[in-house]
């Protein structure tokens, strides 16, 4: 077997099954002894729109956008030819936001 | 048995690592500056703080295994004999939160029902929407030595970097977004919630530790790898 994370760590067992399974008896300690509250409210998905350049834009997206740009920036200062097709491949969240704000927009509409 | 190491050539054998940490740097903080303002500070921890534990032990069992390395970082944690550099960490919060939010957005549009499902089905799109970003990011963080694979690695490689990276991505933030989503619209106190997200991890690590475990050995089984 080559050297993977996995293999480190059953090699190592002895240090990571003490840690485990103190985890695993203090969650189930504080899963059952815990006192519960009602029903956590519905997360409200618009506090995660901001207002930039007079336009609503999601937050997730704009930042996602940053980071893809940023990164295809930094492949061409390095002359790195495959960023091209990193770069469409890392597009596909973009388009599937922007798809589905632009279908579920015009149900709206109609 | 934690150790902090401090590396005073800053970059040293890289190229453009400070335009790549400046990004991490500025993502962070408008993610926990937002998660901040919006859900307070118990869940801000909730959400980042156990996803930086977990990444610095799977992180510092990679480098201590000799898989990959990091140099020119400037700030190294290590856990178990492998330097993990702290802007890492950091970056993994922000895949998680992105990526797990991102998806919410995405389901929320597609599947209303609040139960199990829509968490798997958030999950799982955060986990490929990591992927996406990883197939950008990796190629080029290994071109530029931000992280170095191990020439001696074998299997199947996308621009030098293991297939088996992708795939552990997609477990890691499938897993640890499950685990988030579960305590998060649980009906425990926000005390216990946070004390909850951090010891799971346990639980959350055994799971990725099989998943992952298992699909390395298919790989090997089948010749992939």
């Amino acid at each position: 077997m080559q050297n993977t994370v996995v293999q480190y760590i059953l090699d190592n067992i002895l240090l990571f099954l003490p840690l485990g399974i103190t985890g695993i008896i203090v969650t189930l300690i504080l899963f059952f002894t815990g006192k519960k509250q009602e029903e956590p409210l519905p997360e409200n998905l618009s506090t995660d729109y901001t207002t930039m350049l007079k336009r609503k834009v999601n937050l997730y997206f704009v930042l996602y956008l940053f980071i893809w740009i940023t990164i295809i920036i930094i492949g061409a200062l390095s002359q790195f030819v495959p960023t091209i097709l990193g770069a469409i491949l890392a597009s596909i969240p973009l388009i599937v936001m922007l798809l589905l704000k632009y279908k579920t927009t015009r149900a709206k509409v109609s | 048995m934690i150790f902090l190491e401090i590396n005073q050539q800053f970059g040293e054998g890289t190229n453009l690592l400070a335009l790549f940490i400046g990004i991490i740097a500025i993502a962070w903080i408008v993610l926990v500056v937002h998660s901040y303002k919006t859900y307070g500070w118990k869940k801000t921890i909730m959400y980042f703080l156990p996803i930086i534990i977990a990444t610095l032990f799977i992180e510092s069992a990679g480098v201590a295994s000799e898989r990959y390395y990091y140099p020119g970082y400037i700030i190294y944690l290590s856990v178990v004999n492998g330097g993990v550099p702290l802007i890492i960490l950091l970056a993994w919060s922000v895949n998680l939160f992105l990526f797990m939010n991102m998806g919410r957005h995405v389901i929320a549009r597609l599947y209303h029902k609040r139960n199990l499902m829509q968490i798997l089905l958030i999950s799982a799109t955060a986990g490929l929407f990591g992927v996406c970003l990883d197939l950008l990011e990796d190629p080029i963080a290994h071109y530029n030595n931000w992280w170095i694979w191990k020439e001696s690695l074998t299997g199947i490689r996308f621009y030098e970097v293991p297939i088996l990276n992708f795939i552990g991505w997609f477990v890691l933030i499938f897993f640890m977004s499950v685990a988030t989503l579960l305590i998060e619209r649980s009906r425990f106190t926000e005390n216990r919630k946070v004390l909850l997200a951090i010891t799971s991890i346990s639980i959350t690590g055994t799971i990725v530790f099989v998943i992952h475990g298992a699909l390395v050995r298919l790989f090997e089984y089948t010749g992939f790898s």
